[in-house]
Formats: structure tokens, sequence, C-alpha cells
């Protein structure tokens, strides 16, 4: 910026409309209910106490956090706060209290444990992103480099992905092809385990004051892809997603597609039939057809062909969906490809 | 010579040497703080026991209303006021072109998001929940979603379900080529999705009238509007325009701008509203979703021959300023090229669905995309090069447009066309780092080297600049000087075109003085007219150069009087007042002797004509031209388009700021790209499915492409003050037809879609 004389710096500075003043929109939230009807004689009025969406508690421990939640059952945990505050913000959700889990340092990082790596649910995306990460878990990394753009992956986290379990959020496809498990903190200091496709298909709930502590993902040593088709060059839903990870200890392949269903799909008889086509023992090799035939076989487990009418004629899929069985076909045709290079 | 005077870098410029005048790149004088987020824009306003506004919008596209009970929202605790359409005192109907627009509904609903009531209340959750808890009683009726049954079905308005028609006839009728092509396309709703959303804050008088602050880009037109609708006096109404957060179309939705000072004179408290996005997206005016029919003829050189063709806006339920946006699709429809028998049919009618009105190039944005899409495949038919065919039609200066106007102004067509096409292409990511290819899908995404091919197109568009059929299009500026000091009074809103840094260099160029204040804008200053197709940097422009001259003259008449000579042989420089030959010296300040100078101006173009019964007429002031090149690279299997690169060579007039000049071409290339490939707000049945910016993808930094501005070519208009031309619609106009074209040279699909949807782009059966 060049230097600007004092007037024209202070023409900027002045609002445009010179005696009414500027203010932050939400002042009258903070300073309560002192202003209204005040300077005319007549009573303060309102019906909103300050008290709205400001007891907010920031536990240090997953076990605070989790007592924290039991004492005040209508509140609503926060992480990253990147679906939550949108909601507020909009005003869909005006919570009665917010557990703020962000000074939580226990979960915010990962550890390794008999094979697996332990990672805490308050994992940024940003973090996930990094190459140490990446070295590890290499499908979970490049989920979370390609979820929004980086204010998002700042702020959002692995938890949270998974407790919004949004049909298009971008690791749950990853965790379901890695069979993750989930450690769920409960209340007293108790932890149960459950796997990640059974709390995203709703097999098996959180419970009331429960908090996902951490994501116990397999440490597998392989190639693994994570594939996203969007609409645009910038950071968008996806409008697919494949997952596949190479298990060569058990000489499988494990794929799972995301975006297309309310939960990531698994497509098991066809990673079943590919892992017996490959070569294991030298350097994974697969003749090229079966790639193609994967990616066909991946995409109609998916999205099945209609079921034959009465009469034995099979209607057709409308346009955008033979479209979207077709990126289904490219993306675990190049996931395979790409982990098997 | 742009780049000459952008960049004078001084090792540290003094203030008194920063750049002055027109032509080079003065900053906008409220950059810092817009930068810094200290701007104060009409969402941060508040004044001393406000009330909270919120209106109640009707979640049916079309549904007739029996009863609405406010009993329960008036009962609730905190809430001050609720209106309804008993509750206006005046004019119950609005609109920018015609007034069938009813500030609130009473009868029928014509579209989901239509005003019902409004609510003052103490919180703004207590307003919004109050005006949920009014009851309204429907009757759903079927929407008309669909424009072509729009003639069919039964009226949706008092006034018809038919805007406006016009049949254009220009030539001969039985006239046909050696080759014709045909094609039909569509083009998706855009949503101009200002930065910041709608929000105002209406401030009671004591002599019973009120004030209006909010970011109106037409603030005596909307004055006027709201005065009539309150039945009060236009002197009654004051409109302060606030910062204005972007605007790309008319910014402000009356829809509520009415109801708040409705609840203001109502209450007797100052009452403010900040929309939610999703109420913005449901407000405002979108662009016209168009289906377009074309054949073209051509000789086997391929010259056109004759262009029939059929034009169909939808305009949503209400006219607004449809009527101007088909007058420009039907005029525009062969584009700049020379067509000697033209024969248009254009309709706007109106439907159940969003409303549409101005955005930045309404209706020469729809046909640039139809007619772009015909010229390839001509050339494709001929087995000509794209470029090639264009040239061979090119516009000029002296030829005549459908409309029977003859080009008057600068057209330099091919002179835009071949600066375009002789650009060097970008490198193939093959021959860059393989670390810095940015395939389609982006950096995390799913693109693969094999699966990518590579297209180029080409795209020539144009636009009218000021108001067209007869509109009056005047301005008025006042230029004071007082110690050394200038001030600018002129009420053309500040919309980021530019205009008061614009203003700051006529006056600085006149007058020699460099510190140029620029006022802001109420209604108590004498009309500019609405901030649209470059109206002010042409008439609130020329409008400031003539009363800076005036004040010139007056500053100038004694001394030039003792002198004996002409004020024109008196120049001012750096505040410093010299004669030609040097002999007379002064200062500013020294001549001025404590005086205070004004002069106040106007400025207005020439008259032009409405189109008559056969679509023929002058209806345009004048004309601005663009080239574009595009460079795009599509997954062939999964259908992604990335952009990689825009050249730009557009016809400008005179560049008067450059670096503010790149700005806008590089935004409306931008809001191009987005048009092109991402926004489309959908509307099944009537209803806004996503009215937020998930669903609606702007583009971002990474969809947005390397930008070249290859030529501006700097032909004065002899009719414009400065010779300058409009800048910021072209780009927009002209881009999706470029993007449209090297999807179509990249993957050999017909393409006649917009935004082009990713199965546009597949190739199957490889």
């Amino acid at each position: 910026m060049p230097p600007s004389g004092p007037p024209r710096s202070a023409l900027a500075k002045m609002c445009q409309s010179c005696h009414v003043r500027p203010v932050s929109t939400y002042r009258t939230a903070a300073t309560g209910g002192t202003r209204w009807g005040s300077g005319k004689g007549q009573p303060v009025l309102t019906t909103h106490a300050p008290q709205a969406a400001q007891a907010v508690t920031l536990p240090t421990t997953l076990d605070e956090a989790v007592a924290a939640l039991a004492a005040m059952p209508t509140a609503v945990p926060v992480a990253g706060g990147t679906d939550l505050m949108a909601a507020v913000n909009s005003g869909q959700l005006r919570p009665a209290a917010l557990v703020g889990l962000g000074r939580i340092s226990e979960i915010r990082g990962w550890q390794y444990q008999d094979g697996h790596a332990l990672l805490g649910a308050g994992l940024t995306h940003a973090r996930m992103g990094r190459p140490d990460f990446a070295a590890l878990i290499p499908a979970l990394a490049a989920a979370a480099r390609a979820a929004g753009p980086p204010h998002i992956r700042n702020a959002g986290t692995l938890g949270g992905n998974i407790a919004s379990a949004s049909p298009t959020g971008d690791a749950l496809p990853v965790l379901a092809a890695l069979e993750a498990t989930l450690i769920i903190a409960g209340q007293e200091g108790t932890r149960r385990e459950i796997p990640v496709s059974h709390l995203l298909a709703g097999v098996d709930m959180l419970r009331g004051g429960e908090l996902i502590g951490y994501v116990r993902v397999p440490l597998l040593h392989a190639p693994q892809v994570f594939l996203k088709a969007t609409g645009r060059t910038g950071p968008g839903r996806a409008v697919a997603s494949v997952a596949l990870v190479l298990d060569p200890a058990r000489r499988g392949v494990r794929c799972a597609v995301g975006a297309i269903a309310p939960m990531p799909l698994r497509p098991l008889d066809a990673e079943q039939w590919v892992a017996q086509l490959i070569d294991w023992d030298n350097d994974r090799a697969i003749v090229p057809e079966a790639l193609n035939a994967f990616g066909e076989y991946v995409a109609a487990a998916c999205i099945p062909d209609p079921a034959p009418e009465p009469d034995g004629s099979v209607p057709q899929l409308p346009p955008a969906v033979l479209h979207l069985r077709r990126t289904v076909a490219a993306l675990a045709r190049r996931a395979l490809g790409r982990a098997l290079s | 010579m742009s780049n000459e005077t952008a960049t004078a870098p001084e090792a540290a410029p003094a203030p008194e040497q920063l750049p002055h005048g027109l032509g080079v790149s003065l900053p906008q004088a409220d950059s810092r703080a817009k930068t810094e987020g200290t701007f104060p824009y009409a969402a941060d306003l508040w004044a001393e026991g406000l009330l909270w506004a919120a209106v109640l919008r009707s979640p049916h596209p079309h549904a007739r209303i029996v009863s609405i009970d406010t009993t329960h929202a008036r009962e609730m605790a905190g809430v001050r006021a609720v209106v309804t359409h008993e509750d206006v005192p005046g004019t119950p109907r609005h609109g920018r072109g015609t007034a069938d627009r009813p500030v609130f509904a009473s009868e029928v609903v014509r579209h989901h998001g239509e005003p019902i009531a409004a609510v003052a209340a103490d919180h703004p959750d207590t307003a919004r929940m109050a005006a949920a808890a009014v009851i309204v009683e429907y009757e759903v009726l079927d929407p008309v979603t669909d424009p072509e049954q729009s003639f069919e079905a039964e009226p949706l308005h008092p006034d018809g379900n038919l805007i406006r028609h016009i049949p254009l006839r220009h030539g001969d009728p039985d006239a046909s080529g050696d080759i014709v092509v045909e094609g039909q396309y569509r083009i998706g709703r855009q949503d101009p999705a200002p930065i910041g959303a709608e929000a105002g804050l209406a401030v009671p008088r004591p002599d019973g009238g009120v004030e209006l602050y909010t970011a109106s880009t037409d603030p005596h037109a909307d004055r006027d509007t709201a005065a009539a609708c309150y039945g009060l006096s236009p002197d009654q109404v004051k409109i302060v325009v606030t910062g204005v957060p972007g605007a790309t179309a008319d910014r402000e939705d009356r829809g509520f701008q009415l109801p708040l000072g409705l609840l203001a004179l109502k209450t007797g408290c100052p009452v403010k509203l900040t929309a939610t996005r999703e109420e913005s997206f449901l407000g405002h005016a979108h662009r016209h979703p168009t289906l377009l029919r074309y054949r073209h003829h051509a000789d086997a050189e391929g010259r056109l021959v004759k262009v029939e063709a059929q034009i169909l806006l939808d305009a949503g339920p209400y006219a607004d300023t449809s009527a101007e946006a088909l007058a420009a699709a039907v005029s525009f429809a062969c584009g700049p090229y020379v067509v000697p028998n033209a024969f248009i049919e254009g309709w706007a009618v109106r439907t159940n669905n969003p409303p549409s009105g101005h955005v930045r190039g309404e209706g020469a944005m729809q046909v640039c995309a139809a007619y772009e899409a015909q010229m390839d495949k001509l050339a494709k038919k001929l087995g000509l090069d794209p470029a090639e065919i264009r040239l061979r039609n090119a516009l000029a200066t002296g030829d005549v447009l459908p409309i029977g106007q003859t080009v008057t102004c600068p057209a330099p067509v091919a002179e835009l066309l071949q600066a375009v096409r002789d650009f060097p292409l970008p490198a193939l990511p093959k021959d860059t780092p393989e670390d810095e290819w940015l395939l389609p899908g982006g950096p995390e995404g799913a693109g693969e080297p094999g699966a990518v091919r590579r297209g180029v197109g080409y795209g020539l568009g144009m636009v009218h600049m000021l108001g067209a059929e007869g509109a009056d299009e005047v301005s008025t500026a006042t230029v004071k000087v007082h110690d050394g000091v200038a001030t600018v009074l002129c009420a053309a809103v500040e919309t980021g075109q530019g205009f008061t840094t614009l203003a700051r260099q006529i006056v600085q160029e006149t007058l020699g003085i460099d510190e140029v204040h620029v006022a802001p804008v109420d209604t108590d200053q004498p009309p500019a007219g609405p901030g649209c197709r470059g109206r002010h940097t042409w008439v609130s422009g020329g409008a400031v150069e003539r009363a800076a001259k005036m004040v010139r003259t007056q500053l100038l008449q004694p001394l030039a009087h003792k002198f004996g000579m002409s004020t024109e042989l008196l120049q001012i420089t750096d505040g410093k007042i010299t004669s030609y030959d040097g002999v007379l010296s002064t200062t500013v300040t020294e001549a001025m002797d404590g005086k205070e100078l004004w002069a106040t101006a106007q400025c207005r173009p020439h008259p032009t004509e409405p189109l008559d019964d056969s679509g023929q007429g002058d209806a345009f002031v004048g004309l601005a031209f663009c080239a574009v090149r595009a460079v795009v690279d599509v997954d062939i299997e999964l259908g992604s388009v990335r952009v990689v690169e825009l050249a730009v060579a557009q016809d400008v007039g005179r560049v008067l700021n450059p670096a503010q000049l790149a700005a806008r071409i590089e935004a409306g290339v931008t809001q191009g790209v987005g048009i092109a490939l991402t926004e489309n707000l959908r509307t099944p049945r009537g209803r806004i499915r996503h009215p937020d910016l998930t669903g609606y993808s702007l583009a971002t930094a990474l969809d947005a492409p390397d930008i070249r501005i290859v030529k501006l070519v700097e032909e004065r208009d002899v009719v414009a003050p400065f010779g300058a031309k409009s800048v910021s619609a072209v780009p927009v106009v002209t881009s999706p037809a470029a993007v449209a074209s090297a999807v179509r040279a990249a993957t050999g699909r017909p393409v006649n879609r917009l935004p082009i949807r990713p199965q546009a782009a597949v190739v199957t059966g490889q």
C-alpha cells in the first residue's frame, strides 16, 4: 500500500453514512438485554437471555469432556466446527451449550499399538495431510488433502468427519476400506470398540454422553489410493470417491466407494475376485484387462442394473446415473492401477 | 503503453509523487480498509434502540393464499410489529421496468421465496421465530416451470404471461445458403451471489419520513419506489448508500428494503435486517435461463447469408428488466458478425421460477454461447479453422447490425481475434515438471494424464453500453474546491467498478489538485442513475469532468483576465498555475484566495430509439467488443474440465486506470468460467434446492485459469467522455462461449448446454 495522507485514510475508516456508527452485527447478543428500548423510558424487554450459546466448556481430557456432556445432556460437542458452526450461523441450530474438544491434547495426535495406529479423533485434516502421516496411511492422507479448502482442513477433524457421517465425507470410504474401528469413550472412563461401518450403517449408535475418542487403523505397509471425482478443479464435494488399499499379508484388496450412497459401499465380490488375479509374488503383476473388468465389476456392484420388468425387458438407467456408474468404474480402475503400479 | 504507466516504480514515493491523473494505476481509496476488514458495510451498522426484522417468504412456487393469521406472531414477547399486504399505505406494487411485483403477496404467491409478511422484534432470533409463527393457509397450485408451457398456461399474473415479444426481421426472408447448420441450446440460471448478502437499516425521522441505509446501486429509483410504497413524498424518504460488498447485478432486493422502512415507520424505532445466504438466493434477481434455437446459412466460403433464431427467456414471475434483456438478446443474436439477412424471434415469458433480472451482460451472454456454437458447427462442416471462419465474417465500423443500426463506434473485431489467435499457446502438461501438473479435478483429484485431452476454442462477444431504446441516461456531478482540496459529489455508487477512483483521477487531471475526496452517496444529491452497463464511467465520469472544467474556468478566469490571455494558455500542475510561456507562475492556493469554488454539471449521451415492430431501430449508444481464446484440459472419462488459460483481447476505447482495468477483466472472465462450468441454480419444480454456497459452486482460485490480457485496443470512441468504453460486462459475455468451444474441440461432443455437465464432456466408446 502506498502511504496515504491522513484525510484519505480518515475518509476510508469513516462510515459512508456519517451518523450511524459501525459495530459488529451481534454486539447486541453479547451485551445482553440492557439495550433494548432503553433511552425511551420503556421497560427493558428481551426474549433471549444472553446465555444462548455462551455456556461453553473447554475440558482438557477425554474423561472431563464425557463428564461435561453427561452433566449437561443438551450440550453439543464441537471440535473443528466446520459443519456445526455453519448450521449455527444459518440459524438452523441453536445449541444450548457447547463442549469444546479443541483443548484435549490426547486426541490430537496418534500412537502405535500392536501393528495398528491409534489416531486421535481430534486430528485435523491438515495434520493428516502431511508427509509423515502420508507415509503411514497414504489413503487417509490423500483423503485429508482433498477435503475442502485449506481453512476447512485446518479446522475440520477426523472425529468430526465420522460423527457428521455426511455421505460425501472424504475420510469415510478410506476408513471403510481399512476396516477401521472406533474407540468410544463413555462415562467413568469406560471404553468400547466398534467397527466404523457399524456406526455409519446405524447398527451401533453413539449413546448419550459418549464421544469418539480414537480411530484404530491397521498399518498395512502397502500402496493405498484415494481418488475423488468432483465437478470442478477447486475444492468441492465428491461426486464419487474410491478408496483402495492392498493387504499383502492377507493377499487381499479392499475397496470402498464413497459419496454415491448414504454410507461407503464395499464391493466384496469384486475385491475377492481381483485379489486372486494379482500375482502377489511377482511385483503384484496383473493383466491390464483385469483392471478394466475390476472397474466395471465395482461399478455394477455399487450401481446395479434395475430389476427386469415382468415382461422381461430391462429398463435403462437414467443418463445421470449411467454417468455416475462410468465415473465409479473409471475411479476404481485407476485406483487399482495406481496401487499395483 | 499501459505497462509503462502502470509500473513507474520510484524508490520511496512521497505522497505528492503518487500516481495521479488519467491513464495511471491509482489505487482505490478504500482498498486498504476492505482488505483489512475494517470497512463498514450495511450489515455492520447499528443504531440506538434498534429492532431486528425478518421476512416471511413463501415455501411454494405457486399457491393461492387463503388466509394470513398474524395473531400468534403479534402476541410473542419481544415482537413489536408485524406487517402484511394490508399494512402498505401507498402503492402496493413495485418493479424496475413495470410495477408488477407486490410488496407483499396478497392473493397469490408466484415464486419460491416471495415475501408475505415482515416482523420487527427485539432480537433477530425472535424476529425469525415470529415470522415462522405467522400462519399462512395456502392452496397449492401447479407451478409453471417450463417457459415453453407458459404460452399455453393460465395467466400467472393479471398482465398476462408474455412480457415482451420481438420479431426481428432484417433482409430477405427467402435468402438461403449452401451450408445450413442448426442447433438448440440451453443456458442455466446464474446467481450473482454477491459476497456480502443483502442488509439494511431503516431509521425513522422526526418529520414522519424514513432513512434507509443500504447498499443500493440505484438509490434514487429505490427512493422513489420506497416513497410510493409508504405513501410519502420522495423528499421524506432518504436512501444513504453504505459500502457495497460486491455488485454484478441489481444488488439489493427491494423485497426486504421496502418492509424494512414500513416497520421503522410503524414502530418508530430503527429496524435492521441482515439477510442469510438462503434469503439472498431466494430474493434477488438471477440471470435469465434461456432456450435458443438457431439456423445459420452460409455460402461455400463460410460467409454468413442468413441467421434464423428463436430465443426464449425465462423471466420468472415478474417483468423486472426482462424487456431490456430481451432487446439485447435479439439485437446481438448474430454476434459481432456481418449478417445480411436475419430473422430472430424473441420472447420473455412469466414462469413460477425464481425472478430474473439484471445480471452483468444479460441477454448478450446467452446468445453469445449459442451463436458461437453455431460458428463452430459451420467451421466443422466446411472444414475451416474456427478462427478463420470468424475472421471472414467479423463486424467492423460502418457495418449494419440486424436491428438496422449502423456501427459508428470503433469495432476492431478482426484485430481482437487475430491478437488472441496469434498469442502463443500454453505449454502442455507433459512439457512441464510433473509436480506442477494441475489436471482436471484439481491437485488431489482423480485426473489421469492418459485420459486428458486438450482443446482450444474461440469466442467473440459484444455488449451495449448504457441503457438502450430511448432510456434517458443522465448523470449529475458537483465538484467543489476549497483550501487546496477537491471534493466530488455524485450519486454514482461505487460498486467495485472503481468509479470513486476514476472520479479522483478525472479531477486530478483537470484541476491539477492531488487531494480529491469523493463524498458518500445519498439521495439528497441529484440522481446519477443505476450502476450498470458501464454507465458511470461514461455519464457520471463525463459529468465530473465537465464540473471540474467549470471549476477550472472559474479559478483561472480572473488570472487570465488580469494577464490578458485566455484560460487555455494557463496550466495547472502540482498545485501551481503557470502560463504557456512560463512568465506567470502562482499557486492554486494563492489564486483561490480563500474562496470556495463549486460547479455542477450534467452529462447526457445522444438519444436512442426503441426497436419497432420488426425489431429495427438505432437502439444503442455504444458497443464494446471482446475476443477470448480458451484452452481447456478435459478428462474424457470423468468429463471433468479444467480451464488452463483464457487469452483476452478487448476493445476498451482508452485505458483510464490500467490496474483497475485488468482487475475488471479478470473478474469478468472468472465469472464467465463459473457460468461455463459450475454455476447453475437448480430449481426442480420451481423450488431452489440448495440455496447456499456449497450447493452453488462459485469459481475459486483453483478454478480460475491463467488470464492473459493479450491486447487492449485503444481506439477512442469519439462520443464517449475520454473515449473510454465499458470493460466489465463483455468478458462475462464472451468467456463462457470460448470455454464451451474449447471443450467441443477437445471432445468432439456438441456441448449445447451451459454450464457444461460432466456427462456432456465424456467421450465413450473410444
